[in-house]
């Protein structure tokens, strides 16, 4: 098995601000919000192996995620063609101490229109408070 | 009739609210500016919840073998 394969051993949460913003300001019936409640379901479900990928810490064109992991939307598929879209998440520690990936972005790996802002640009105006 | 158009003097970051909606002032890639529905930073997102950001130690620990893609 491929070892990026295997169920973290931490959870994955959704808050409801982040998921607000960037699923849900999509229309309702959109195939891009669909395929990100669809892909939402399938981790909370916890049925799915999961191809967990490491951001850049320092990317191109000035991307910093520092502590983040993506996941490819639809998952299990990987070329940009058969899975358009991603998640990105942040290691992050509740009061108590214990450890989870906090989605923080949802978006476009590559989108065709220039002016449309990535996944990995939106994950950093999240952190960042600003795109690169 | 002419339509005229409202100049609006905006810096990014700024917040406008139309029609009852906020958005936010933000660069639009082509050198010019555009409005978009806000990111809430995630600090004011982990401070209202009581979170923090996990320690390096924690995330290079979690990861250690898990790929890049050169993405991003």
């Amino acid at each position: 098995m491929n070892p990026s394969s295997r169920t973290l051993p931490v959870t994955v949460r959704f808050e409801r601000k982040e998921w607000h913003e960037e699923v849900e300001r999509l229309d309702k019936h959109s195939p891009t919000r669909v395929r990100a409640e669809s892909a939402r379901r399938e981790i909370e479900g916890g049925a799915t192996t999961l191809d967990w990928k490491k951001c850049e810490a320092k990317g191109e064109g000035g991307i910093n995620l520092p502590g983040c992991v993506k996941l490819y939307v639809p998952l299990g598929r990987q070329g940009a063609s058969e899975a358009p879209f991603g998640f990105v998440f942040q290691l992050a520690q509740d009061p108590d101490g214990t450890l989870l990936w906090n989605f923080i972005a949802f978006g476009e790996r590559h989108p065709e229109n220039p002016r449309t802002r990535t996944v990995y640009e939106r994950a950093h105006k999240r952190l960042h408070g600003r795109y690169p | 009739m002419a339509t005229v158009a409202r100049k609006l003097d905006l810096r990014v970051g700024e917040l406008v609210e139309i029609d009852g909606r906020r958005y936010e002032v933000v660069p639009d890639k082509t050198g010019g500016l555009t409005i978009e529905p806000p990111i809430a930073p995630i600090s004011e997102l982990y401070e209202n919840r009581g979170m923090k950001p996990a320690a390096l130690e924690d995330f290079e620990r979690l990861t250690a073998d898990y790929p890049t893609d050169g993405e991003g």
